[in-house]
């Protein structure tokens, strides 16, 4: 079976956020507004008020009582949605912890900020790894059609019984939050049939008014430690399930996305370019302008950041010459990016080449095309057993 | 990896009865002190039950004895008893017993 065409039109992404948000039918939203998500709050509200869903609006005085609303009602068997971004996410970094921990299938969509520290009302994605620890699942989308489809398929994947997690769907602040681009909104009958296989798995347990039951709540000793594992081994189970949620919404939707990463022009490049949302579609195109002046280089874009890919990077990346990460953040504590340092963790499976990292597009500076250049050029040398520098601060060479 | 541990939850999630589960977590054995009750002191007002935290004082109709499976020693009881029929005794003292 496959979906009937959706409505095309051009949109902002927070409106295409809301508005998917919408489709997926959530029972109830807390959602506090900021920038640079606050179009979410205000659109889907808007949707509620006209009648276009029902839905249990709760409106919070912020995003810590957001998420405890949405894990509570989560927990009583709702479907539920939530945006925030930077100080926001942080805010409620507490609830964050416990609604994983309470395995509460909470979606959120946080629009990729740097955070406190710096005043900076700018892109980055300092607060997704502020919170990589969280036992969350974290997903990165590249463009405005991308939050559509990724958006319905976060459900499946935090709803489904194997899993039960909450699903934090990241996609770059002022990028891609205010970019209106051409976006297929699915059909509410397509999003209904591509969620309806939910319906059919083992109820999990609800909080029942009047009941002694209880969740999260008995985590002492051995009880804290059988929580930990299943909660660790869920997450392992969700790479896998990624892909496979990914496989059945292309075969309905007509568009794929890759699952856990999307390689572009991986088969026979020799050098291998990592970076993640936003910045990976501008990498595309620089991967194809190299590619026309003789450079074999592929692009592994991230989607999946935990549970972090480990076998599919190791699969795509075996065999490269040599490897560029490009991160969007600073890891304190470590020389590398986040990201790159992660994919160190896998050197001894993907083989001894070098791996450079790059911080680029900190506070709204653009990833150029002529910075993405520089990082290919550096890294096509460095395969040649040329000298390289292991980590760069782009903006502050240029 | 050879898991010996006996799953403690019947769900994926860190679901129970609260119930049993709670209750399971034995605090009787946090306790360093215990009530001891004079019974000729004790009117049977229902205090000492009305204060104590994990509800662990039984109604035995003509006094409240208190269930030392739950009870954490905390010695609200003690302190809250009007009559000072309740007093808290080391857990050394009853070091003999079963």
């Amino acid at each position: 079976m496959k979906a009937k065409k959706g409505q095309v039109s051009v949109m902002m992404g927070n409106a295409v956020t809301a508005t998917v948000a919408a489709l997926c039918r959530p029972d109830v939203i807390a959602c506090y507004p900021i920038t640079p998500q606050s179009e979410v709050a205000e659109t889907i509200s808007g949707i509620v008020a006209d009648g276009k869903l029902d839905a249990e609006i709760v409106e919070v005085e912020g995003e810590n009582s957001a998420m405890n609303v949405c894990r509570a009602a989560s927990l009583a068997g709702a479907r539920t949605f939530t945006a925030t971004s930077s100080y926001g996410l942080v805010y409620m970094y507490d609830t964050i912890l416990e609604t994983a921990g309470f395995r509460a299938p909470v979606v959120m969509a946080n629009v990729n900020r740097e955070t406190p520290g710096i005043h900076a009302v700018s892109s980055g994605q300092q607060d997704l790894i502020s919170t990589r620890d969280a036992g969350w699942i974290q997903i990165i989308v590249e463009n405005n059609q991308e939050i559509a489809d990724q958006l319905i398929m976060c459900y499946r994947l935090a709803e489904d019984y194997d899993i039960q997690l909450p699903v934090m769907m990241n996609y770059d602040g002022y990028y891609l939050s205010y970019l209106n681009e051409e976006v297929e909104i699915p059909a509410q009958e397509d999003v209904d049939a591509f969620l309806a296989p939910l319906k059919k798995q083992p109820k999990r347990p609800v909080i029942v008014p009047g009941a002694a039951t209880g969740a999260g709540t008995h985590g002492m000793e051995m009880g804290y430690v059988e929580a930990r594992y299943k909660h660790w081994a869920a997450m392992d189970r969700a790479k896998k399930k990624v892909d496979e949620i990914d496989k059945e919404f292309g075969d309905y939707f007509g568009r794929y996305y890759g699952g856990q990463i999307e390689e572009y022009k991986m088969d026979d490049a020799e050098i291998a370019i990592v970076a993640s949302g936003s910045a990976a579609g501008t990498a595309k195109d620089v991967i194809d302008a190299k590619r026309a002046a003789g450079i074999k280089v592929g692009l592994v874009k991230l989607r999946l950041f935990r549970p972090f890919p480990e076998e599919r990077l190791i699969q795509a990346l075996k065999g490269k010459k040599a490897i560029s990460v490009i991160d969007r953040s600073i890891c304190f504590g470590w020389k590398y990016g986040p990201m790159c340092t992660e994919l160190k963790a896998l050197a001894s499976s993907i083989g001894n080449v070098p791996i450079l990292s790059y911080i680029d597009g900190l506070a709204n500076l653009d990833i150029t095309i002529p910075h993405i250049g520089r990082v290919v050029d550096e890294t096509a040398a460095a395969a040649q057993g040329k000298a390289y520098q292991d980590i760069t601060w782009i903006p502050l060479e240029e | 990896m050879v898991i010996k541990h006996k799953w403690i939850f019947k769900t994926e999630a860190p679901w129970s009865d609260a119930n049993e589960k709670m209750l399971a977590l034995d605090t009787g054995g946090w306790r360093t002190e215990r009530p001891v009750l004079d019974k000729d002191l004790c009117n049977y007002c229902g205090l000492c039950a009305l204060y104590c935290p994990p509800q662990c004082m039984r109604d035995k109709g003509d006094h409240y004895e208190v269930d030392l499976k739950w009870c954490k020693g905390c010695g609200i009881c003690a302190h809250e008893c009007p009559r000072k029929a309740l007093t808290m005794k080391p857990e050394g003292d009853f070091a003999n017993e079963s």
